[in-house]
């Protein structure tokens, strides 16, 4: 819960949640380094294995988390001016959206390996499944996340704004990692 | 701890040599055990870094892909350093039991149950065997039997590194148990974001899994993003809790409300 005597913090929820943020920044830059540079290693390889990805269920999943960003930014708006009703109505429908992303998610996977295409295929099928898998784990994280504002918003005894803004931030964040993912393994060329 | 917090401690003089202020820490300050946890953890993590990098050669780690006899040459080539060195690292292994206590410590502070130390304590109790223990018996088995069959030798090899790089999941459950305790303690023990980079560490921790998959490129167990950037990860990630077990016991005031800024 927010101290009143502490001044107005320049970032939504906490700043601490924004170091995360940075630091995973800086992270998937890392992974998505070494990507880049593997694939220039072999552009001929990546291209011919890249082509086995549906583009039409990465720009799903892409349409999914973008619209879910837009339900937990309606939930932060919501529980700003005190509806809180229609705050938890934003959550749950963010739960829902990323609940919708992991299924497609599980069954791109399960239709790829039925295909042969899988985690030690080659070079691009590496990182294809790695960087969709850490993104996964970060979603599962997400939804304890989820939970975490959904609990704020249940009970007037509770309702800390800065706590919901925090898990928005969070889901912002798995957002933000899923278009650079999608990008790099479903757009680029 | 309590017993010597209520002795009647003249005040260390400025002017008193180091020896005489060691003295006088030793012989009044409340808060000896936990400096010399702190101070244990410092020696252990300079000594670590200096037998697996440069005394012993193990880190960073060697091409999985090495055929037999290049695995056997490998062991020739650091036969006295991986003695001595694992030698030490026997000896100096008892230390994390003072750096795991000061962890558990630093939970038992806060406002958290009493079950997030003592499970942290537990599994990083255990960690050490898996973590580490197990590399520094394989490769010193491997060092001091060169007549054995060369695939044996191989094979030692291959467990080394594989119990060193591949078994991460302990160290996971602790971040995350930390993770916990931070996040939801209100004596202010730790900063939020410290609990956020656990959550961090905890994930990096997930990323060596491929180690046990691939034997060349990033994801072996000497890849770019297998052995590369977590050792970044884990490189700041220590020195940012040892930077910050240090703030809270120079904080410390033996009391159960909030830790005094």
């Amino acid at each position: 819960m927010k101290n009143l005597a502490t001044p107005a913090s320049f970032v939504p929820g906490q700043p601490d949640m924004w170091a995360f943020v940075l630091f995973e920044a800086m992270l998937f830059t890392g992974y998505f380094s070494v990507y880049m540079v593997c694939r220039m290693q072999s552009p001929e390889l990546y291209l011919r294995s890249q082509a086995q990805l549906d583009l039409r269920v990465g720009v799903f999943n892409t349409l999914v988390l973008l619209f879910s960003s837009w339900s937990i930014a309606r939930c932060v708006q919501a529980a700003r001016e005190g509806r809180h009703p229609a705050a938890l109505r934003g959550a749950f429908l963010t739960s829902f959206l990323g609940l919708v992303f992991l299924a497609s998610k599980v069954l791109e996977w399960s239709r790829e390996i039925r295909k042969g295409f899988q985690f030690t295929t080659d070079g691009f099928s590496s990182f294809y499944y790695f960087l969709t898998g850490i993104h996964f784990l970060h979603l599962l994280i997400g939804f304890v996340v989820l939970g975490v504002v959904v609990y704020q918003l249940w009970s007037p005894a509770r309702r800390s704004q800065e706590l919901v803004e925090t898990g928005a931030t969070y889901w912002h964040t798995v957002d933000f990692l899923w278009v650079m993912i999608f990008s790099l393994l479903y757009v680029m060329r | 701890m309590s017993a010597s917090a209520t002795r009647t401690a003249p005040l260390p003089e400025a002017s008193r040599s180091w020896l005489g202020r060691v003295a006088w820490h030793w012989r009044y300050d409340p808060k000896l055990e936990l400096w010399i946890g702190w101070w244990a953890m410092i020696v252990f993590y300079q000594l670590y870094g200096l037998l697996f990098f440069l005394v012993t050669r193990i880190q960073p780690p060697p091409d999985p892909s090495f055929d037999v006899p290049r695995i056997v040459q490998w062991f020739g080539d650091r036969h006295h350093g991986l003695l001595i060195g694992f030698g030490i690292v026997f000896l100096i292994t008892g230390m994390l039991g003072a750096v795991n206590a000061l962890l558990a410590y630093s939970m038992r502070r806060m406002s958290v149950s009493p079950a997030f130390a003592y499970s942290y304590l537990l599994i990083y109790s255990l960690s050490a065997v898996p973590g580490m223990l197990l590399t520094c018996i394989a490769l010193v088995v491997g060092a001091m039997r060169p007549d054995r069959d060369p695939r044996l030798i191989s094979w030692l090899y291959d467990f080394a590194f594989m119990a060193f790089d591949g078994t991460m999941g302990v160290f996971l459950i602790g971040s995350l148990v930390w993770m916990a305790a931070i996040l939801l303690d209100r004596n202010r023990v730790f900063p939020k974001w410290f609990g956020y980079l656990n959550l961090c560490n905890a994930l990096t921790e997930v990323v060596v899994a491929p180690a046990w998959i691939f034997k060349r490129g990033v994801f072996a167990w000497d890849g770019a993003i297998t052995w590369w950037i977590d050792m970044v990860v884990f490189v700041i990630y220590t020195g940012v809790f040892i930077t910050l077990i240090r703030k809270m016991i120079v904080r410390e005031d033996f009391g159960t409300g909030p830790l005094p800024e």
